[in-house]
């Protein structure tokens, strides 16, 4: 099989499958009502994945390698943009800071 | 469909998704650059992310195809990477219940990380279902829109821009934006404090089923934190 054609048909069943996850639920409790257990846990859903997402892409220098601040600038950067956060709550303001903490450590590490 | 179309708020949760558009726009080049290394033709490119539309997808399937995987694991790595689109599903349903199956179908194809994350407090702040469901869209539109344009901007042009720039490190500023206002008592502390410790002790993990049992744990923790500990704040 060409790598073309490869290419293609996994767009259309990972095309399928992303969908199916993100339709699922919906489709799922638009006409019964939801466990009260499923309820309370689905309010953590954003702080628990967001957490899950974040932390790798800023506690890893790379994949399996754990580094701490403050040789590990994305981390340092991040910290600063959570501050930032944390103060303004301004999602543009954030990621400014956090994008101009990033070059500023890396230009002074070197 | 028009019944649930209020055109305000469509174009104010276009107009929200500003930051977010410009978060997922370096992953979106990535998603380019990506599928040419892949091999893909630049039509291939850019269904995948007409159609996956997905960019967490898009990284592993090409990665994996680069590496020489075989399909049936190509497959099953896009499946597990897309289980936490599972929770944002089952976190949306019950405020997109009141709509037709026209507009859940819709509005289903646009739940991405950036949608949930941006919206999903406009989602509990109002129960106004037709001006959520247009600012839902409106959004969505948008971040499908904009990630079209940095695909091919990807695989057109991707290697210009120097990797010393770390434009990636905007795709987790942006969820640190969104994620940061969220911790403000104390079990929602204890949901991250789970949630990032699992997620380091269990990144030895294959296919990065990491972040799916790290954010479960979490979850889990939560619950388990709202029994035992006494409201506060």
């Amino acid at each position: 099989m060409s790598r073309e054609l490869t290419i293609w048909l996994l767009v259309f069943v990972v095309g399928v499958i992303t969908y199916t996850t993100r339709v699922s639920f919906i489709a799922l409790f638009a006409r019964r009502s939801m466990p009260p257990l499923l309820a309370k846990a689905l309010k953590h859903v954003p702080a628990a994945m967001l957490t899950a997402i974040v932390i790798p892409a800023v506690a890893f220098s790379a994949p399996g390698v754990l580094q701490l601040p403050p040789s590990n600038t994305k981390l340092v950067a991040a910290l600063v943009a959570a501050g930032v956060a944390w103060w303004r709550q301004n999602t543009m303001l954030t990621m400014a800071v956090g994008m101009a903490a990033l070059w500023l450590l890396q230009y002074l590490v070197g | 469909m028009r019944t649930y179309f209020s055109r305000a708020a469509f174009f104010e949760g276009a107009r929200d998704s500003v930051p977010m558009l410009i978060g997922v726009t370096p992953f979106g080049i990535v998603c380019g650059v990506g599928a040419v290394a892949a091999g893909a033709s630049t039509l291939a490119a850019l269904a995948m992310s007409m159609i996956m539309f997905s960019g967490a997808a898009q990284i592993v399937a090409t990665q994996l195809l680069v590496a020489g995987a075989p399909f049936a694991v190509v497959v099953l790595s896009c499946l597990v990477v897309s289980l936490r689109l599972l929770m944002y599903s089952a976190a949306m349903a019950p405020y997109l219940r009141p709509l037709d199956h026209r507009w859940r179908s819709l509005l289903a194809f646009v739940l991405t990380d950036q949608a949930f994350a941006g919206t999903l407090q406009r989602f509990r702040d109002s129960d106004d279902v037709r001006a959520n469901a247009s600012y839902f869209l409106g959004g969505g539109a948008m971040l499908w829109m904009i990630w079209q344009v940095a695909t091919l901007v990807g695989v057109l042009a991707g290697q210009l821009i120097p990797t010393s720039w770390h434009l990636e490190f905007v795709v987790p500023l942006c969820f640190i934006a969104v994620l940061v206002p969220l911790l403000h008592d104390r079990v929602s502390v204890l949901v991250f404090a789970v949630s990032a410790t699992a997620v380091i002790a269990l990144d030895a993990m294959p296919l990065r089923l990491s972040m799916i049992c790290g954010g479960l744990l979490g979850i889990a923790a939560g619950v388990i934190g709202e029994k035992i500990m006494p409201p506060n704040e």
